[in-house]
């Protein structure tokens, strides 16, 4: 095969490699090189500490893998967490249907007077609220009620940054943050959910442990001893899926869902309207099924982030307890690899990660662009 | 037309008002958590374990400490804590990451979408198949790497697998074929090469892609837990997150300095985030529409 023609040919053959250099000289030495490492390692036992010979093993890693229980219940763990994510996709939708409409109120001066009234009469609430003693009242209906007038001063782009900071500022200070509102003795969830329960009149004893309790949702399941199923309640995993909750439900799939709706031909919501549509029908039949190619999208992404994740919670939050019940195959990996060095079985682990990850990629390349065409 | 009681302009009014009182409620939930923190970083250690939200007695002395402009009250001792260092260490990597990154993914775009070559497209998607390998199978050979070259422990090291990356590339060259071709065309005319169409034409007019990779580089760069988890050894380079994750490990008992640091870390970003948030959307929505 020639690779060009002609001296044009030539010269932008030539100036492409020139340009695609730098770019080449990295993708080869971080990404293709250790590809290629990486397998070679899964088939050895391959460790930092010096006192290990190298030796090829085969399939001895990949054996020792399948044929060890904690591996499916690590698996069990990372696919345990992926339930949240059709939550988090209905919550984004839901959110982005709410804030797809400007919200601007008809007239710019009474928009004005408005936010300044509810302004005024809130923080007066808040004030005689402050001054009779009940200060954390005071405090959250002022939150609110400054979150209303900047809503109709600005409009619903208020309310989009408003939802979206929390999955801008993730990381590892908003995980710390939670990791001390999950303390079962003072942290916040607790302390709201202990003026629930003394309003029904259960006893604080019934509270949730969250961290430090290996409850979940699924504890019911007759699982084998080795899945350390700890009962049905509310666990660290639960906990650790509330966070993931708040976090990802405003950020980029609100976004793309946004984007999406505001997409939507505006002749179908008026030939609904016609018909005497009311708003729950019409998000039913027309948004639903309009924005079904992003609900795809967001879908398979987070499946795939779902495969991979989990591993700053649990590092930062629970180091993988209690009972390994938050170690998800990432974790799994790191502790392998950089603490027990083992980097041999850490990277036959993370091949088996990509295996799942390629599989799923190639389903959505078929299915996904047969549902676009369609 | 049908006319139902739905569409009288009483229940629309009725409706768009709760709407907005349930957008506001929301809103208002999801910031608790931060409210929270604020107020749990102003108690003193006695009060922490109440379960209130506003401190009976506010204590600014916790930022001081957690600053380090007074000493811990009870260990009469400065704490082992090092913001600025930090902030720096962050800010220092994610520029450099940020600007070899735009500078060789720019080229890169270039190449793939300007530039008519055989088999150009095919290479791209090579390209773009590596960006679904997960990062920890790339994370055990990078740092096999890294120890063999010796960059362990090091900027450089911190720095250089931030360099190049198949996003950036990808998200460039959407960019970049948004530009009719008739503008090389015209420049060669002018007897221009290549590079002198990227540095005059192409780049000024990619100016808010750059921008938007810019910022999502400098981000993902200052949040990393993983890399700098494992490439740094030595307190001197420890960067934001690492800091932090140290800083709970030692002193996780005291929420309230524990708290008033986090204050501290998360304020810029959302700061940062209100003034660019424009520009983010636009990028997000580039992103992520590819496919539809």
């Amino acid at each position: 095969m020639k690779l060009w023609e002609g001296q044009r040919g030539r010269v932008n053959f030539i100036a492409a490699i020139l340009f695609l250099l730098p770019n080449l000289l990295g993708f080869l030495c971080f990404t293709a090189g250790p590809v290629a490492l990486s397998l070679y390692m899964s088939f050895t036992n391959w460790s930092l500490k010096k006192s290990i010979p190298l030796e090829g093993i085969w399939f001895r890693n990949y054996i020792d893998l399948f044929t060890d229980s904690q591996f499916w219940f690590y698996l069990y763990n990372t696919f345990y967490f992926m339930i949240g994510i059709p939550f988090g996709i209905a919550g984004s939708l839901f959110l982005a249907n709410l804030l797809v409409d400007s919200m601007y109120l008809k007239q710019n001066r009474k928009r004005v007077t408005l936010g300044f009234a509810i302004l005024g009469v809130g923080l007066f609430t808040c004030a005689l609220l402050f001054a009779s003693g009940s200060k954390d009242m005071a405090l959250i209906l002022a939150a609110l009620y400054v979150a209303g007038a900047c809503g109709v001063f600005w409009g619903s782009v208020t309310f989009r940054t408003m939802f979206y900071i929390p999955s801008f500022a993730s990381g590892v200070a908003t995980i710390i943050l939670w990791t001390q509102i999950f303390n079962p003795y003072h942290g916040m969830a607790n302390g709201i959910m202990k003026g629930f329960f003394d309003m029904l009149g259960i006893s604080a004893d019934y509270l949730p442990m969250w961290l430090v309790s290996t409850k979940n949702l699924l504890g019911f399941l007759p699982l084998p001893e080795s899945f350390n199923n700890g009962g049905f309640g509310l666990g660290a995993r639960e906990a650790i899926m509330i966070m993931g909750f708040w976090m990802g439900i405003g950020g980029n799939n609100m976004i793309l869902y946004i984007a999406s709706i505001s997409n939507i031909p505006e002749s179908l919501y008026e030939a609904a309207d016609i018909d005497g549509a009311g708003s729950f029908s019409k998000f039913i039949h027309i948004t639903i099924p309009s924005v079904a190619p992003t609900t795809f999208f967001i879908a398979v992404m987070a499946t795939i982030g779902g495969l991979q994740g989990g591993f700053q919670f649990a590092k930062i939050m629970t180091a993988g307890g209690p009972a390994g019940i938050t170690t998800t195959l990432a974790y799994y990996i790191y502790t392998a690899g950089f603490e027990e060095l083992n980097f041999g079985y850490a990277s036959a682990v993370s091949w088996v990660m990509f295996t799942l990850v390629f599989t799923l990629t190639l389903l959505n390349w078929k299915y996904g662009n047969r549902r676009m065409e369609a | 037309m049908k006319k139902t009681w739905r569409q009288s302009p009483e229940w629309r009014a009725a409706m768009a008002a709760l709407k907005f009182f349930l957008i506001t409620f929301l809103a208002g939930m999801m910031f608790l958590p931060f409210i929270w923190m604020i107020c749990t970083a102003f108690k003193s250690s006695g009060e922490v374990e109440g379960v209130h939200f506003w401190p009976k007695l506010a204590q600014p002395e916790n930022f001081k400490i957690v600053l380090r402009m007074i000493p811990d009250p009870f260990t009469k001792l400065f704490l082992n804590l090092h913001l600025w260092r930090w902030i720096f260490n962050s800010v220092f990597i994610a520029s450099w990451v940020v600007t070899l990154q735009v500078i060789t993914s720019s080229l890169a775009a270039y190449a793939f979408s300007r530039i008519d070559w055989r088999g150009r497209d095919k290479v791209f998607l090579l390209y773009l198949a590596t960006m679904m390998i997960p990062a920890m199978v790339l994370t055990i050979p990078q740092f096999q790497l890294m120890v063999s070259l010796g960059l362990v422990n090091t900027y450089k090291g911190l720095i250089i697998t931030g360099a190049f990356s198949a996003f950036g590339t990808f998200m460039l060259r959407q960019f970049m074929l948004g530009i009719p071709m008739s503008y090389n065309e015209a420049a060669e005319i002018d007897g221009a090469n290549h590079l002198q169409i990227y540095l005059d034409v192409i780049l000024p007019l990619t100016k808010p892609g750059l921008i938007t990779l810019a910022i999502f580089t400098f981000l993902g760069s200052y949040r990393n837990l993983m890399w700098p988890l494992i490439m740094v050894k030595s307190a001197h380079l420890r960067t934001v997150p690492i800091g932090l994750l140290a800083f709970q490990g030692e002193y996780g008992t005291q929420t309230e300095l524990l708290l008033a640091a986090t204050v501290i870390c998360i304020t810029p970003l959302i700061v940062m985030f209100i003034i660019l948030q424009k520009k983010l959307v636009r990028g997000i929505n580039l992103g992520g529409g590819v496919k539809e």
